[in-house]
Protein backbone atom coordinates (compact mmCIF):
# COMPACT_ATOMS: atom_id res chain seq x y z
CA UNK A 1 0.00 0.00 0.00
CA UNK A 2 2.71 2.39 1.05
CA UNK A 3 4.71 1.62 -2.04
CA UNK A 4 1.75 2.14 -4.29
CA UNK A 5 1.16 5.65 -2.96
CA UNK A 6 4.78 6.58 -3.45
CA UNK A 7 4.78 5.46 -7.04
CA UNK A 8 1.75 7.59 -7.71
CA UNK A 9 3.26 10.69 -6.18
CA UNK A 10 6.35 11.06 -8.34
CA UNK A 11 4.54 11.57 -11.68
CA UNK A 12 2.11 13.79 -9.82
CA UNK A 13 4.83 16.12 -8.55
CA UNK A 14 6.72 16.01 -11.86
CA UNK A 15 3.72 16.87 -14.00
CA UNK A 16 2.74 19.67 -11.60
CA UNK A 17 6.26 21.15 -11.81
CA UNK A 18 6.25 21.05 -15.60
CA UNK A 19 2.81 22.67 -15.65
CA UNK A 20 4.03 25.38 -13.27
CA UNK A 21 6.95 26.08 -15.60
CA UNK A 22 4.50 26.33 -18.52
CA UNK A 23 2.48 28.84 -16.51
CA UNK A 24 5.40 31.29 -16.40
CA UNK A 25 6.91 30.50 -19.81
CA UNK A 26 7.29 33.77 -21.69
CA UNK A 27 4.93 33.98 -24.64
CA UNK A 28 4.57 36.66 -27.30
CA UNK A 29 2.18 39.32 -26.06
CA UNK A 30 -0.41 38.33 -28.67
CA UNK A 31 -0.58 34.75 -27.41
CA UNK A 32 -0.45 35.61 -23.73
CA UNK A 33 -4.18 35.96 -23.30
CA UNK A 34 -4.67 32.52 -24.79
CA UNK A 35 -2.45 30.69 -22.33
CA UNK A 36 -4.38 27.73 -20.92
CA UNK A 37 -4.20 26.97 -17.20
CA UNK A 38 -1.97 23.90 -17.52
CA UNK A 39 -1.48 23.43 -13.81
CA UNK A 40 -5.24 23.50 -13.20
CA UNK A 41 -5.78 20.79 -15.81
CA UNK A 42 -3.04 18.66 -14.26
CA UNK A 43 -4.57 19.05 -10.81
CA UNK A 44 -7.97 18.05 -12.19
CA UNK A 45 -6.44 14.98 -13.80
CA UNK A 46 -4.89 13.80 -10.55
CA UNK A 47 -8.03 14.59 -8.56
CA UNK A 48 -9.94 12.28 -10.88
CA UNK A 49 -7.26 9.64 -11.30
CA UNK A 50 -6.07 9.15 -7.73
CA UNK A 51 -7.82 11.35 -5.21
CA UNK A 52 -6.37 9.39 -2.31
CA UNK A 53 -2.79 10.25 -3.17
CA UNK A 54 -3.44 13.75 -1.94
CA UNK A 55 -5.47 15.35 -4.71
CA UNK A 56 -6.68 18.22 -2.55
CA UNK A 57 -3.29 18.84 -0.97
CA UNK A 58 -1.80 19.00 -4.44
CA UNK A 59 -4.52 21.45 -5.44
CA UNK A 60 -3.88 23.71 -2.43
CA UNK A 61 -0.09 23.68 -2.82
CA UNK A 62 -0.30 24.26 -6.60
CA UNK A 63 -2.68 27.12 -5.96
CA UNK A 64 -0.22 28.72 -3.55
CA UNK A 65 2.56 28.29 -6.13
CA UNK A 66 0.39 30.03 -8.74
CA UNK A 67 -0.31 32.86 -6.29
CA UNK A 68 3.41 33.36 -5.78
CA UNK A 69 4.47 33.23 -9.43
CA UNK A 70 1.56 35.41 -10.58
CA UNK A 71 2.20 37.83 -7.73
CA UNK A 72 -1.44 38.14 -6.70
CA UNK A 73 -2.99 38.12 -3.24
CA UNK A 74 -1.85 34.97 -1.43
CA UNK A 75 -4.59 32.33 -1.30
CA UNK A 76 -6.54 33.35 -4.39
CA UNK A 77 -5.57 30.53 -6.72
CA UNK A 78 -5.35 28.17 -3.73
CA UNK A 79 -9.00 28.80 -2.90
CA UNK A 80 -10.21 28.46 -6.49
CA UNK A 81 -8.17 25.36 -7.15
CA UNK A 82 -9.18 23.64 -3.88
CA UNK A 83 -12.88 24.20 -4.52
CA UNK A 84 -12.77 23.04 -8.11
CA UNK A 85 -10.51 20.05 -7.39
CA UNK A 86 -12.95 18.95 -4.69
CA UNK A 87 -15.75 19.22 -7.21
CA UNK A 88 -13.74 17.22 -9.74
CA UNK A 89 -13.06 14.55 -7.12
CA UNK A 90 -16.74 14.43 -6.33
CA UNK A 91 -17.57 13.94 -10.02
CA UNK A 92 -14.76 11.52 -10.77
CA UNK A 93 -16.71 8.25 -10.94
CA UNK A 94 -19.13 9.76 -13.40
CA UNK A 95 -16.33 11.42 -15.35
CA UNK A 96 -14.60 8.10 -15.93
CA UNK A 97 -17.53 6.67 -17.88
CA UNK A 98 -18.24 9.85 -19.79
CA UNK A 99 -17.39 10.08 -23.47
CA UNK A 100 -14.47 12.35 -24.24
CA UNK A 101 -16.80 15.14 -25.39
CA UNK A 102 -18.78 15.06 -22.17
CA UNK A 103 -15.54 15.02 -20.22
CA UNK A 104 -14.39 18.13 -22.08
CA UNK A 105 -17.67 19.88 -21.33
CA UNK A 106 -17.38 19.01 -17.64
CA UNK A 107 -13.81 20.28 -17.58
CA UNK A 108 -15.01 23.45 -19.27
CA UNK A 109 -17.55 23.95 -16.49
CA UNK A 110 -14.88 23.34 -13.83
CA UNK A 111 -12.45 25.76 -15.48
CA UNK A 112 -15.15 28.39 -15.77
CA UNK A 113 -15.92 27.94 -12.08
CA UNK A 114 -12.21 28.34 -11.37
CA UNK A 115 -12.05 31.58 -13.35
CA UNK A 116 -15.16 32.78 -11.58
CA UNK A 117 -13.63 32.30 -8.13
CA UNK A 118 -10.50 34.16 -9.31
CA UNK A 119 -12.67 36.92 -10.75
CA UNK A 120 -14.58 37.20 -7.49
CA UNK A 121 -11.45 37.38 -5.33
CA UNK A 122 -9.95 39.95 -7.75
CA UNK A 123 -13.04 42.07 -7.32
CA UNK A 124 -13.24 41.58 -3.54
CA UNK A 125 -9.60 42.59 -3.05
CA UNK A 126 -10.06 45.71 -5.10
CA UNK A 127 -8.27 45.14 -8.38
CA UNK A 128 -10.78 43.74 -10.80
CA UNK A 129 -9.54 42.47 -14.17
CA UNK A 130 -12.45 42.91 -16.49
CA UNK A 131 -10.60 41.99 -19.67
CA UNK A 132 -12.71 39.62 -21.68
CA UNK A 133 -9.65 37.52 -22.45
CA UNK A 134 -9.74 35.70 -19.12
CA UNK A 135 -12.91 33.87 -20.11
CA UNK A 136 -11.11 32.38 -23.11
CA UNK A 137 -8.85 30.23 -20.96
CA UNK A 138 -11.61 27.70 -20.03
CA UNK A 139 -12.42 27.08 -23.71
CA UNK A 140 -8.79 26.46 -24.61
CA UNK A 141 -8.25 24.40 -21.48
CA UNK A 142 -11.22 22.16 -22.25
CA UNK A 143 -9.95 21.67 -25.80
CA UNK A 144 -6.57 20.61 -24.40
CA UNK A 145 -8.07 18.03 -22.03
CA UNK A 146 -7.94 14.97 -24.37
CA UNK A 147 -4.23 15.31 -25.30
CA UNK A 148 -3.38 16.06 -21.68
CA UNK A 149 -5.19 12.95 -20.44
CA UNK A 150 -3.46 10.85 -23.09
CA UNK A 151 -0.03 12.19 -22.12
CA UNK A 152 -0.51 11.89 -18.39
CA UNK A 153 -2.02 8.41 -18.47
CA UNK A 154 0.93 7.21 -20.59
CA UNK A 155 3.35 8.70 -18.09
CA UNK A 156 1.36 7.07 -15.32
CA UNK A 157 1.45 3.65 -16.98
CA UNK A 158 5.19 3.32 -16.73
CA UNK B 1 -9.16 5.40 -25.02
CA UNK B 2 -8.70 4.16 -21.49
CA UNK B 3 -7.96 7.42 -19.83
CA UNK B 4 -8.06 6.48 -16.20
CA UNK B 5 -6.49 3.23 -15.15
CA UNK B 6 -6.74 3.50 -11.42
CA UNK B 7 -8.77 0.53 -10.25
CA UNK B 8 -9.57 2.14 -6.95
CA UNK B 9 -13.10 3.16 -7.80
CA UNK B 10 -14.74 2.85 -4.43
CA UNK B 11 -17.16 5.72 -4.10
CA UNK B 12 -15.86 7.01 -0.83
CA UNK B 13 -13.12 9.55 -0.58
CA UNK B 14 -12.71 9.88 3.11
CA UNK B 15 -13.48 13.32 4.39
CA UNK B 16 -13.42 15.04 1.01
CA UNK B 17 -15.90 17.65 2.14
CA UNK B 18 -14.09 18.17 5.42
CA UNK B 19 -10.72 18.64 3.73
CA UNK B 20 -12.23 20.88 1.07
CA UNK B 21 -13.78 23.15 3.71
CA UNK B 22 -10.56 23.15 5.73
CA UNK B 23 -8.33 24.11 2.80
CA UNK B 24 -10.81 26.70 1.56
CA UNK B 25 -10.93 28.32 4.99
CA UNK B 26 -7.14 28.40 5.13
CA UNK B 27 -7.06 29.98 1.65
CA UNK B 28 -9.72 32.54 2.60
CA UNK B 29 -7.78 33.32 5.77
CA UNK B 30 -4.63 33.85 3.71
CA UNK B 31 -6.45 36.20 1.34
CA UNK B 32 -7.85 38.27 4.20
CA UNK B 33 -4.60 38.41 6.16
CA UNK B 34 -2.58 39.21 3.02
CA UNK B 35 -4.99 41.92 1.94
CA UNK B 36 -5.84 43.56 5.23
CA UNK B 37 -2.77 43.21 7.36
CA UNK B 38 0.25 42.72 5.13
CA UNK B 39 1.86 40.32 7.63
CA UNK B 40 2.60 37.70 5.03
CA UNK B 41 5.68 39.30 3.55
CA UNK B 42 7.99 36.79 5.18
CA UNK B 43 5.91 33.76 4.17
CA UNK B 44 5.63 35.07 0.65
CA UNK B 45 9.37 35.63 0.49
CA UNK B 46 10.03 32.07 1.64
CA UNK B 47 7.61 30.72 -0.94
CA UNK B 48 9.16 32.87 -3.62
CA UNK B 49 12.56 31.37 -2.89
CA UNK B 50 10.99 27.98 -3.61
CA UNK B 51 9.49 29.31 -6.85
CA UNK B 52 12.75 30.98 -7.89
CA UNK B 53 14.34 27.81 -9.37
CA UNK B 54 11.29 27.30 -11.58
CA UNK B 55 11.51 30.88 -12.79
CA UNK B 56 15.25 30.51 -13.38
CA UNK B 57 14.72 27.23 -15.22
CA UNK B 58 12.16 28.81 -17.50
CA UNK B 59 14.17 31.95 -18.14
CA UNK B 60 17.55 30.28 -18.69
CA UNK B 61 16.94 28.72 -22.15
CA UNK B 62 15.98 32.12 -23.50
CA UNK B 63 18.96 33.75 -21.85
CA UNK B 64 21.16 30.93 -23.14
CA UNK B 65 19.90 31.50 -26.66
CA UNK B 66 20.63 35.22 -26.37
CA UNK B 67 24.11 34.44 -25.10
CA UNK B 68 24.66 31.95 -27.93
CA UNK B 69 23.55 34.42 -30.56
CA UNK B 70 25.80 37.04 -29.06
CA UNK B 71 28.80 34.75 -28.94
CA UNK B 72 28.50 33.64 -32.57
CA UNK B 73 27.77 37.09 -33.94
CA UNK B 74 30.18 37.98 -36.68
CA UNK B 75 33.22 40.18 -36.42
CA UNK B 76 31.71 42.66 -38.87
CA UNK B 77 28.55 42.98 -36.79
CA UNK B 78 30.59 43.53 -33.65
CA UNK B 79 32.70 46.19 -35.36
CA UNK B 80 29.59 47.96 -36.59
CA UNK B 81 28.18 47.78 -33.08
CA UNK B 82 31.36 49.19 -31.64
CA UNK B 83 31.43 52.07 -34.12
CA UNK B 84 27.83 52.88 -33.32
CA UNK B 85 28.44 52.79 -29.56
CA UNK B 86 31.50 54.99 -29.91
CA UNK B 87 29.51 57.52 -31.88
CA UNK B 88 26.78 57.48 -29.27
CA UNK B 89 29.31 57.84 -26.50
CA UNK B 90 30.82 60.88 -28.20
CA UNK B 91 27.43 62.54 -28.42
CA UNK B 92 26.64 61.64 -24.83
CA UNK B 93 29.94 62.99 -23.57
CA UNK B 94 29.45 66.16 -25.52
CA UNK B 95 26.10 66.61 -23.83
CA UNK B 96 27.56 65.75 -20.45
CA UNK B 97 30.11 68.54 -20.62
CA UNK B 98 27.60 71.02 -19.38
CA UNK B 99 25.81 68.59 -17.11
CA UNK B 100 28.01 69.02 -14.06
CA UNK B 101 27.67 72.77 -14.17
CA UNK B 102 23.92 72.57 -14.67
CA UNK B 103 23.60 70.01 -11.88
CA UNK B 104 25.50 72.25 -9.50
CA UNK B 105 23.36 75.19 -10.46
CA UNK B 106 20.21 73.16 -9.99
CA UNK B 107 21.38 72.07 -6.54
CA UNK B 108 22.03 75.63 -5.52
CA UNK B 109 18.65 76.78 -6.76
CA UNK B 110 16.99 73.92 -4.93
CA UNK B 111 18.86 74.81 -1.78
CA UNK B 112 17.51 78.33 -2.13
CA UNK B 113 14.00 76.94 -2.37
CA UNK B 114 14.96 74.53 0.43
CA UNK B 115 13.66 71.52 -1.42
CA UNK B 116 15.74 68.51 -2.18
CA UNK B 117 12.63 66.52 -3.06
CA UNK B 118 13.11 64.51 -6.19
CA UNK B 119 16.90 64.58 -6.35
CA UNK B 120 18.32 61.20 -7.23
CA UNK B 121 20.92 59.85 -4.87
CA UNK B 122 22.14 56.57 -6.30
CA UNK B 123 20.86 53.66 -8.35
CA UNK B 124 21.41 50.00 -9.10
CA UNK B 125 20.74 48.11 -12.31
CA UNK B 126 18.37 45.15 -12.47
CA UNK B 127 17.60 42.75 -15.29
CA UNK B 128 14.09 41.78 -16.29
CA UNK B 129 13.62 38.04 -15.92
CA UNK B 130 12.11 36.24 -18.87
CA UNK B 131 8.94 35.09 -17.16
CA UNK B 132 5.36 36.16 -17.63
CA UNK B 133 3.46 37.16 -14.54
CA UNK B 134 -0.09 37.83 -15.54
CA UNK B 135 -1.46 38.36 -19.02
CA UNK B 136 -3.85 41.08 -17.92
CA UNK B 137 -1.59 43.15 -15.72
CA UNK B 138 1.43 45.10 -16.88
CA UNK B 139 4.10 43.85 -14.53
CA UNK B 140 7.59 42.45 -14.86
CA UNK B 141 9.82 40.45 -12.58
CA UNK B 142 13.32 41.84 -11.96
CA UNK B 143 16.30 40.05 -10.44
CA UNK B 144 16.87 42.54 -7.63
CA UNK B 145 15.08 42.12 -4.34
CA UNK B 146 15.07 42.88 -0.64
CA UNK B 147 18.66 41.80 -0.26
CA UNK B 148 19.73 44.57 -2.65
CA UNK B 149 17.74 47.10 -0.66
CA UNK B 150 14.90 47.48 -3.16
CA UNK B 151 11.74 48.79 -1.49
CA UNK B 152 8.08 49.04 -2.38
CA UNK B 153 7.22 52.25 -4.21
CA UNK B 154 10.76 52.76 -5.47
CA UNK B 155 11.00 54.53 -8.81
CA UNK B 156 12.27 52.43 -11.72
CA UNK B 157 13.72 53.98 -14.89
CA UNK B 158 15.13 52.65 -18.12
CA UNK B 159 17.39 54.29 -20.67
CA UNK B 160 14.47 56.18 -22.21
CA UNK B 161 12.63 57.43 -19.16
CA UNK B 162 10.33 56.40 -16.36
CA UNK B 163 9.51 52.69 -16.50
CA UNK B 164 7.37 52.18 -13.40
CA UNK B 165 7.64 51.52 -9.71
CA UNK B 166 8.28 48.57 -7.45
CA UNK B 167 5.02 46.89 -6.50
CA UNK B 168 6.32 44.05 -4.41
CA UNK B 169 9.68 42.97 -3.05
CA UNK B 170 10.74 39.39 -2.51
CA UNK B 171 14.05 38.20 -1.13
CA UNK B 172 15.82 37.81 -4.50
CA UNK B 173 13.41 39.37 -6.96
CA UNK B 174 10.98 42.22 -7.15
CA UNK B 175 7.91 42.98 -9.17
CA UNK B 176 7.76 46.24 -11.09
CA UNK B 177 4.44 47.71 -12.13
CA UNK B 178 4.75 49.53 -15.47
CA UNK B 179 3.56 53.10 -15.96
CA UNK B 180 1.19 51.67 -18.56
CA UNK B 181 -0.65 49.41 -16.08
CA UNK B 182 -4.29 50.35 -15.82
CA UNK B 183 -3.95 50.89 -12.07
CA UNK B 184 -0.87 53.11 -12.28
CA UNK B 185 -0.80 56.90 -12.17
CA UNK B 186 2.17 59.27 -12.10
CA UNK B 187 2.34 63.02 -11.50
CA UNK B 188 3.79 64.74 -14.57
CA UNK B 189 4.48 68.18 -15.92
CA UNK B 190 4.51 69.47 -19.49
CA UNK B 191 8.16 70.38 -20.05
CA UNK B 192 7.33 73.31 -22.33
CA UNK B 193 5.14 75.30 -19.94
CA UNK B 194 5.20 73.54 -16.57
CA UNK B 195 1.54 72.50 -16.72
CA UNK B 196 1.01 69.85 -14.04
CA UNK B 197 -1.27 66.88 -14.37
CA UNK B 198 -1.41 63.11 -13.84
CA UNK B 199 -0.64 60.44 -16.44
CA UNK B 200 -2.50 57.18 -15.94
CA UNK B 201 -1.86 53.83 -17.60
CA UNK B 202 -4.28 52.21 -20.00
CA UNK B 203 -3.27 48.55 -19.89
CA UNK B 204 -1.71 49.06 -23.32
CA UNK B 205 2.11 49.27 -23.32
CA UNK B 206 2.17 51.86 -26.09
CA UNK B 207 -0.19 54.35 -24.54
CA UNK B 208 -0.78 56.49 -21.44
CA UNK B 209 -3.58 58.98 -20.95
CA UNK B 210 -3.95 62.42 -19.40
CA UNK B 211 -7.56 62.28 -18.28
CA UNK B 212 -7.65 65.35 -16.03
CA UNK B 213 -6.82 68.18 -18.46
CA UNK B 214 -9.53 70.70 -19.35
CA UNK B 215 -10.28 71.20 -23.03
CA UNK B 216 -8.64 74.60 -22.86
CA UNK B 217 -5.33 73.27 -21.45
CA UNK B 218 -2.22 74.29 -23.32
CA UNK B 219 -0.98 70.93 -24.52
CA UNK B 220 -0.11 70.07 -28.10
CA UNK B 221 1.08 66.99 -29.95
CA UNK B 222 4.79 66.48 -29.43
CA UNK B 223 4.95 68.00 -25.94
CA UNK B 224 7.42 66.26 -23.66
CA UNK B 225 6.06 65.19 -20.28
CA UNK B 226 8.49 64.90 -17.40
CA UNK B 227 7.99 63.77 -13.82
CA UNK B 228 7.04 66.66 -11.59
CA UNK B 229 8.44 65.10 -8.44
CA UNK B 230 5.20 65.90 -6.62
CA UNK B 231 3.98 63.10 -4.42
CA UNK B 232 7.55 62.13 -3.64
CA UNK B 233 7.46 58.79 -5.39
CA UNK B 234 9.50 59.70 -8.43
CA UNK B 235 12.53 61.92 -8.91
CA UNK B 236 11.72 65.13 -10.74
CA UNK B 237 12.59 65.90 -14.34
CA UNK B 238 12.72 62.45 -15.94
CA UNK B 239 10.88 61.98 -19.24
CA UNK B 240 7.62 60.04 -19.01
CA UNK B 241 6.40 60.35 -22.58
CA UNK B 242 5.48 62.60 -25.46
CA UNK B 243 1.98 63.70 -26.31
CA UNK B 244 0.85 61.66 -29.29
CA UNK B 245 -2.63 62.97 -29.85
CA UNK B 246 -4.92 65.61 -28.38
CA UNK B 247 -8.64 65.27 -29.03
CA UNK B 248 -10.77 68.21 -28.01
CA UNK B 249 -14.47 67.62 -28.09
CA UNK B 250 -16.26 70.96 -27.47
CA UNK B 251 -19.10 69.07 -25.82
CA UNK B 252 -16.78 67.66 -23.17
CA UNK B 253 -15.12 69.61 -20.40
CA UNK B 254 -12.00 67.45 -20.40
CA UNK B 255 -9.60 66.87 -23.29
CA UNK B 256 -8.68 63.38 -24.40
CA UNK B 257 -4.88 63.22 -24.52
CA UNK B 258 -2.87 60.16 -25.57
CA UNK B 259 0.77 59.89 -24.54
CA UNK B 260 3.47 57.68 -25.98
CA UNK B 261 5.68 56.41 -23.13
CA UNK B 262 9.32 57.45 -23.25
CA UNK B 263 10.59 54.19 -21.75
CA UNK B 264 10.83 51.14 -24.02
CA UNK B 265 8.23 49.31 -21.96
CA UNK B 266 8.10 46.28 -24.24
CA UNK B 267 11.79 46.09 -25.13
CA UNK B 268 13.94 47.11 -22.18
CA UNK B 269 16.01 44.46 -20.44
CA UNK B 270 17.94 46.57 -17.95
CA UNK B 271 16.20 48.78 -15.43
CA UNK B 272 17.50 51.35 -12.96
CA UNK B 273 16.26 51.31 -9.39
CA UNK B 274 16.56 54.84 -8.06
CA UNK B 275 17.15 56.05 -4.52
CA UNK B 276 16.26 59.64 -3.82
CA UNK B 277 17.79 61.95 -1.28
CA UNK B 278 15.65 62.04 1.82
CA UNK B 279 13.88 65.36 2.31
CA UNK B 280 15.72 67.59 4.77
CA UNK B 281 14.46 67.41 8.35
CA UNK B 282 12.65 70.49 9.66
CA UNK B 283 15.70 71.93 11.45
CA UNK B 284 17.93 71.48 8.41
CA UNK B 285 15.25 73.04 6.21
CA UNK B 286 15.26 76.11 8.43
CA UNK B 287 19.03 76.33 8.24
CA UNK B 288 19.24 75.74 4.49
CA UNK B 289 18.08 79.16 3.28
CA UNK B 290 20.50 80.81 5.66
CA UNK B 291 23.32 78.77 4.18
CA UNK B 292 21.99 79.09 0.65
CA UNK B 293 21.64 82.85 0.44
CA UNK B 294 25.23 83.77 1.23
CA UNK B 295 26.41 81.12 -1.20
CA UNK B 296 24.36 82.67 -3.96
CA UNK B 297 25.40 86.14 -3.00
CA UNK B 298 29.08 85.20 -2.87
CA UNK B 299 31.32 85.76 -5.89
CA UNK B 300 30.19 83.54 -8.74
CA UNK B 301 33.52 81.75 -8.92
CA UNK B 302 33.31 80.42 -5.38
CA UNK B 303 29.84 78.98 -5.49
CA UNK B 304 30.21 76.63 -8.49
CA UNK B 305 33.54 75.44 -7.19
CA UNK B 306 32.05 74.65 -3.80
CA UNK B 307 28.98 73.02 -5.27
CA UNK B 308 31.00 71.17 -7.83
CA UNK B 309 32.68 69.01 -5.26
CA UNK B 310 29.45 67.52 -3.91
CA UNK B 311 27.20 66.46 -6.80
CA UNK B 312 29.39 63.97 -8.69
CA UNK B 313 29.27 61.20 -6.08
CA UNK B 314 25.56 61.86 -5.73
CA UNK B 315 24.45 61.64 -9.32
CA UNK B 316 26.99 60.94 -12.00
CA UNK B 317 28.55 57.85 -10.46
CA UNK B 318 26.28 54.83 -10.87
CA UNK B 319 26.46 53.51 -7.34
CA UNK B 320 27.53 49.91 -7.26
CA UNK B 321 25.11 47.49 -5.69
CA UNK B 322 26.67 47.94 -2.30
CA UNK B 323 24.92 47.41 1.01
CA UNK B 324 22.05 49.89 1.23
CA UNK B 325 22.73 52.28 4.03
CA UNK B 326 19.16 52.78 5.14
CA UNK B 327 16.59 50.44 3.66
CA UNK B 328 13.90 51.01 6.33
CA UNK B 329 14.24 54.77 6.09
CA UNK B 330 14.14 54.54 2.30
CA UNK B 331 11.06 52.37 2.48
CA UNK B 332 9.29 54.89 4.64
CA UNK B 333 10.35 57.61 2.25
CA UNK B 334 9.05 55.77 -0.77
CA UNK B 335 5.57 55.28 0.60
Amino acid sequence: MMRETRIRRLPMALSALVALALAVLPLPAVLEAFRPDFLVLVVFYWSIESPRAGGLTLAFVSGLALDVVHGVVLGQHALALTLMAAWATHLRLRLRVFSMLSQCLTIFALLTGYQFVLFWVDGATGNPVTAFGRWLAPVIGAALWPPLVATLSRMHER
Amino acid sequence: VVAFRNTDTSGRTTGLLLRCVLYSLVALGLIIVDKRYDHLGRIRRMLSIVAYPVQIAVASPFEGWDWFRESVSSRAALRADKAKLEAELRVAQFRLQRYDALEAESQRLRALRDSTAGVTDRFIIGNIMDVDLDAFRERVLVDKGAQDGVFVGQAVLDAGGVFGQVARVEQLTSEVILVSDATHAIPVQVNRNGLRTIAVGTGDMTKLKLPYLPTSADVVTGDLLVTSGLGGGFPAGYPVGTVAEVKRDPAQSLADVDVKPAAALDRSRELLFVWMKPPPPASAAAAAPAAGVPAAAAPAAAAPAAAHTTPPPATTVPAKPAKPAKPPAAGANGE
